[in-house]
């Protein structure tokens, strides 16, 4: 019923806006927001006439002619055209929100004026929709950017991940859609396939593994710490948090050396009559993994040992003197009391550090960039799948299929991410703590 | 009897206490030790330098560090990262605390949207979209400037606003109703009665969003092909093994700030957290 009257009272002006933007408003005589309104739509058109359509029609295509420079034609860059239909679709979006807000104004004048009460003065409706609405202007910027910056690249490789973008597929060659076949290349094509599953299982393997040791050991060294026999705790915490604050491409590029062939570990072996170890070379093999994984723990464990340092701050000690009391013993307390306590108030954190394990980029950079095993396509038998990528992408052109990787390393993180997501009190709670 | 064997258990148990706390002490102080002797070694490639400790000690790793600038030119890398770190942190900082403002003050209908997405989005590695990046700053020419890494820098800060959005839930409403009472617009606002209130949470940010570009590797390495344009960090990873000392004089020298930082940064946290609560 409300429905139909809002229909019926529908006034000419906003009908008019409904059409044409910022015609409502010129009707109802706001002169300024009107022709300004009226501008965005001549400019939307224009554009749409100059270059939108085209850009639109772009993005579908990828590009039809195809550049030759012996013979001067210069062809479509498919990329280029990609990132301009994007833009395109970007701003009409902006358009139709814009046109949106027209049509509500032109609706709110309207009822004003059936009101009978004047409508505000341009001035003076700009500094009223600065005050009321600044939260939009505040965050216009930052959205804006984060849009440019996180939310495009994302969509961007998603779109990608559908192309043969990439190897001898680079402009001037036109790249085309391609659908699913580059996640099908990864699961059937053998070379891809191979070194995808062998390095998929190593990568979860890798993140088991080092969340564990990462964990245990930052918990192991806060209980340490918090023993009531040991002095001066600052003193011996300051040695964690000295590793935690050195710039984590430096501490890598450190061990690279410490592990090198003139470093220190090396020289004291030879010194004892020993042959020098190639502890990171190319047939390295699970040395390389171990040691992989004991650098990523030096770096690790000192934040995980904060962590649990403020955790069992927190907890009841009247527990323990129950269970004392009830003869229980250390181990048994740990088991049963401290354990559950600590796993139980970390495990968000637990999630979230298994990811970053999962896309640890750097420690296997640094420490064996660019090397290429055999069995592998273009990767090392300790390389993640995040290695992988970069390999793929950024050192051989491979950005297809990268893409495609990408994606797949998304969902498989998107799946712990979101058990996150559903874990997190602290989000759910946020307004408590007013 | 009984007492006296309780007496000895407690004294094992804290004597390997001790034993392990220093056995990780020194797996901790090792590396950074060993570095920081390096970088005083008269010799420069790690071959002259006999296992732990070096032959001999001068400071000709950090003089050549800053005057033999023909091949590895330091003062020029320190300058580009100072200049992105700088600026990436005031530009940075600036959008962080108007969104964590926004967000912890107003009520609005895409409120709870707009935190869901960035919360979603920032699940997801950084890592994920830089190779989008990398290809979008290739096709719009942006690569091998300066500034295309502060504007990827200080736009994606904000999504980390959740820190300071805490510190401002803390301050009460009734001062911005106080405020309201007496006609102040909500720029005023923000201008004379928020940001005095919210300086230690702004000097947090502006140190973390410095820290961010100062120790960062991916993003100059994939950014930066130009020899001259490469930031400390760039630069380092392309010292082989015979400029180790030089590496090390190097790391020590970007290292000493951020680990100064850090430590005075933990103090300051503490202090920071208190201030708020009182003015709650």
């Amino acid at each position: 019923m409300e429905q139909e009257n809002k229909i019926i009272k529908t006034s000419f002006p906003v009908k008019a806006s409904m059409f044409v933007t910022g015609l409502g408003q010129l009707l109802q005589k706001q002169w300024i927001k009107g022709s300004l309104y009226l501008s965005c739509f001549i400019v939307y058109v224009f554009y749409l006439i100059a270059v939108g359509a085209r850009d639109i029609k772009g993005f579908f295509t990828l590009g039809t002619v195809k550049g030759d420079a012996w013979l001067g034609i210069e062809g479509d860059d498919s990329i280029m055209m990609l990132l301009k239909g994007l833009l395109a679709f970007a701003i009409t979006a902006i358009f139709i929100a814009l046109h949106i807000s027209n049509i509500n104004d032109a609706k709110r004048a309207n009822i004003s004026l059936e009101n009978g009460e004047h409508l505000p003065k341009f001035t003076k409706a700009c500094a009223t929709f600065m005050d009321k609405k600044f939260y939009i202007i505040a965050l216009a910027i930052p959205v804006v950017g984060v849009l440019i910056f996180n939310v495009l690249p994302i969509i961007f490789m998603i779109l990608i991940s559908f192309t043969n973008y990439g190897g001898d597929i680079v402009p001037p060659e036109l790249v085309d859609w391609i659908g699913f076949d580059n996640f099908g290349k990864i699961l059937t094509l053998s070379s891809i396939k191979n070194t995808f599953f062998k390095i998929l299982g190593w990568n979860f393997v890798w993140a088991t593994l080092s969340t564990f040791i990462n964990y245990f050991g930052g918990l192991g060294l806060a209980l340490l710490l918090n023993k009531k026999c040991v002095k001066g705790k600052t003193f011996w915490r300051s040695f964690p948090i000295l590793a935690y604050a050195v710039p984590g491409f430096i501490t890598l590029l450190g061990f690279k050396f410490m592990f090198s062939y003139g470093g220190p570990i090396n020289h004291y072996i030879t010194m004892n009559g020993g042959a020098a170890i190639g502890f990171l070379d190319i047939d390295a093999g699970n040395m390389a993994r171990i040691i992989g994984l004991m650098v990523n723990a030096w770096i690790s464990v000192p934040t995980s040992m904060l962590l649990a340092t403020g955790i069992l701050s927190n907890m009841n000690n009247d527990l323990y003197d129950a269970a004392s009391i009830d003869g229980a013993t250390k181990w048994k307390q740990f088991i049963k009391i401290t354990l559950p306590f600590v796993i139980f108030s970390t495990t968000p954190v637990l999630i979230t550090s298994f990811v970053g394990n999962f896309n640890n980029f750097g420690i296997f950079y640094f420490l064996r960039g660019g090397l290429y095993n055999e069995g592998y396509f273009l990767a090392s038998d300790t390389d993640l799948l995040i290695n992988w990528l970069y390999n793929l992408s950024i050192d051989n052109n491979y950005y297809g299929i990268g893409a495609a990787i990408s994606l797949i390393i998304f969902i498989i993180t998107s799946i712990f991410s979101l058990l996150t997501y559903v874990r997190s009190n602290a989000y759910k709670k946020e307004d408590t703590y007013r | 009897m009984k007492k006296k064997r309780f007496f000895n258990g407690n004294r094992i148990d804290s004597i390997i206490t001790h034993i392990i706390l220093i056995i990780v002490c020194i797996i901790f102080a090792f590396p950074v030790l060993w570095l920081i002797l390096s970088s005083f070694s008269k010799s420069g490639s790690i071959y002259d330098i006999d296992g732990f400790f070096p032959k001999s000690y001068s400071f000709s790793s950090y003089i050549k560090l800053f005057s033999d600038t023909s091949m590895y030119d330091y003062p020029n890398w320190l300058a580009n990262t100072l200049y992105v770190a700088v600026f990436s942190s005031l530009i940075g900082t600036i959008l962080v605390i108007l969104t964590a403002y926004t967000i912890s003050r107003f009520e609005f209908k895409s409120r709870k949207i707009l935190m869901k997405t960035t919360l979603i989005l920032s699940m997801f590695p950084s890592f994920m979209g830089m190779t989008a990046v990398y290809l979008i700053m290739v096709n719009f020419g942006l690569i091998n400037q300066l500034w295309s890494l502060i504007l990827i820098y200080a736009a994606g800060a904000p999504m980390g606003y959740l820190v300071q959005k805490g510190y401002f839930d803390t301050i009460s409403n009734t001062i911005y109703e106080a405020a309201r009472v007496d006609g102040a617009t909500n720029f005023t606002i923000f201008t004379k009665v928020t940001l005095p209130m919210a300086k230690p949470i702004i000097v947090y940010t502006a140190l973390t969003q410095f820290a961010w570009p100062w120790s960062d590797f991916i993003l100059p390495n994939m950014l930066l092909k130009n020899k001259d344009l490469w930031t400390v960090a760039v630069g380092l990873t392309h010292l082989d093994e015979t400029q180790f000392t030089r590496f090390a004089a190097g790391s020590v020298f970007i290292a000493v700030p951020i680990v100064i930082l850090y430590f005075a940064l933990s103090r300051f946290l503490v202090a920071g957290v208190s201030d708020g609560a009182v003015k709650g």
